[in-house]
């Protein structure tokens, strides 16, 4: 038992990998560096599918860039609407960025939505996105205003929700993929042949690339809240 | 797990911005460009199809306009063929009828003509008989009486 607690433990904390010694030193995370595996292979695969693009007789490579593309982006703009469509790139971007976090523990990765300060970045950026659009869409004097409908009372709690959106928003991500992967340790000690199989398919596949949708959908919620 | 500092957050926010910037170049883009270029080449392909539709129902108007022009010149030319043939009938009929008329009018003057020079002759040849009877008769039979002549007479009369 002792032994499975140090794993565990092992495996939640997230190490510092190194150090760029600048600004008095620069601790760079596990999931920083894995954030940087994703994001190489991302853009790897971007650039290999978009190679050599042609308007007729597409390659299949193309059909699955432009299936790909229309697909997300398709989710996406049906989350947010017409009104938000220049919000679509990002959202879709975070979309593929969570999803591959969630599930690339499959590769032996340690997720980076397992530590807290990236989904704590991702649902700052969302926020940020938030307000900012609800100032860019309806001006400060508009933004301001949204505190306190449908009535002046309700202020601090408006207020008290940009805190809280972003909180739940990390939150839940975090909580989901640690508990994920805290229930799959436990199932692999359990049983390690046969059984983790079906629980991975749940816990890694199903419930990452879930919480990748929510987490997308409710930004994109508040979005169109912050729009209206 | 739970260690909040703030170099991995700012490091995360600045990847995430990272990511997007590249995928926005490498992946949304292009395809969605290389979309957006297919679609302006099938409107255009619909334009045109659409532009061509145009101008062959013009184009079929026109030729009905010109058929049916056609038919009714043709009904036209038709008619007054038709009309004139006809008068050229009329006047056909008409003097050849009026042809027969003068030929059968001639005839009928030509005949009489002829006729009458026939009996002209006749008279004559009847005239010259009776002179020559009579001079035959009185030549040969000068001793006979004047009653036997008139008998001669009567009968080389009757047989001439």
């Amino acid at each position: 038992m002792d032994n499975l607690a140090d794993t565990l433990i092992e495996e939640l904390n997230c190490e510092t990998v190194f150090t760029i010694p600048i600004f008095g030193g620069i601790p760079v995370s596990e999931a920083v560096v894995v954030t940087w595996i994703i994001m190489g292979v991302l853009v790897l695969a971007s650039i290999i599918l978009t190679r050599n693009l042609k308007v007729r007789n597409i390659s299949k490579r193309q059909a699955v860039a432009e299936t790909i593309v229309t697909k997300l982006t398709g989710i996406v703009e049906g989350m947010v609407g017409e009104e938000g469509k220049s919000y679509v790139g990002y959202l879709t971007t975070v979309l593929v960025f969570i999803g591959f976090s969630n599930i690339i523990g499959l590769f032996g990765f340690k997720s980076p939505t397992k530590d807290m300060r990236v989904t704590i970045a991702l649902a700052l950026m969302s926020i940020i996105l938030v307000e900012a659009a609800g100032i860019y869409h309806k001006g400060i004097k508009g933004w301001l205003h949204k505190f306190i409908e449908p009535i002046a009372i309700v202020a601090p709690i408006n207020i008290l929700e940009v805190v809280t959106k972003p909180l739940s928003l990390c939150m839940r991500l975090f909580g989901n993929v640690i508990g994920a992967f805290v229930i799959m340790e436990l199932i692999k000690t359990i049983m390690p042949v046969g059984l983790p199989v079906v629980f991975s398919l749940y816990f890694d596949l199903f419930d990452g690339l879930l919480q990748a949708y929510v987490f997308v959908f409710l930004t994109s919620l508040y979005l169109g809240e912050a729009m209206e | 797990m739970l260690q909040l500092e703030f170099w991995n957050i700012a490091l995360t926010v600045i990847n995430l911005l990272i990511l997007f910037v590249l995928m926005r170049i490498f992946l949304f883009k292009p395809v969605q460009k290389i979309i957006a270029k297919r679609q302006e080449e099938a409107d255009k392909q619909f334009n045109e199809v659409k532009e061509k539709q145009n101008e062959a129902d013009v184009l079929k108007s026109k030729y009905e306009e010109a058929l049916s022009e056609t038919e009714t010149e043709k009904k036209k030319v038709l008619q007054e063929a038709r009309k004139s043939a006809d008068e050229e009938y009329q006047r056909i009929v008409k003097s050849a009828r009026k042809e027969a008329e003068k030929i059968k009018i001639d005839a009928e003057a030509d005949a009489n003509s002829q006729k009458a020079q026939i009996l002209k002759n006749a008279e004559k040849e009847i005239a010259d008989m009776v002179i020559d009877a009579t001079a035959k008769v009185v030549a040969s039979e000068k001793a006979t009486s004047n009653s036997a002549i008139y008998d001669r007479f009567l009968n080389k009369a009757g047989d001439e």
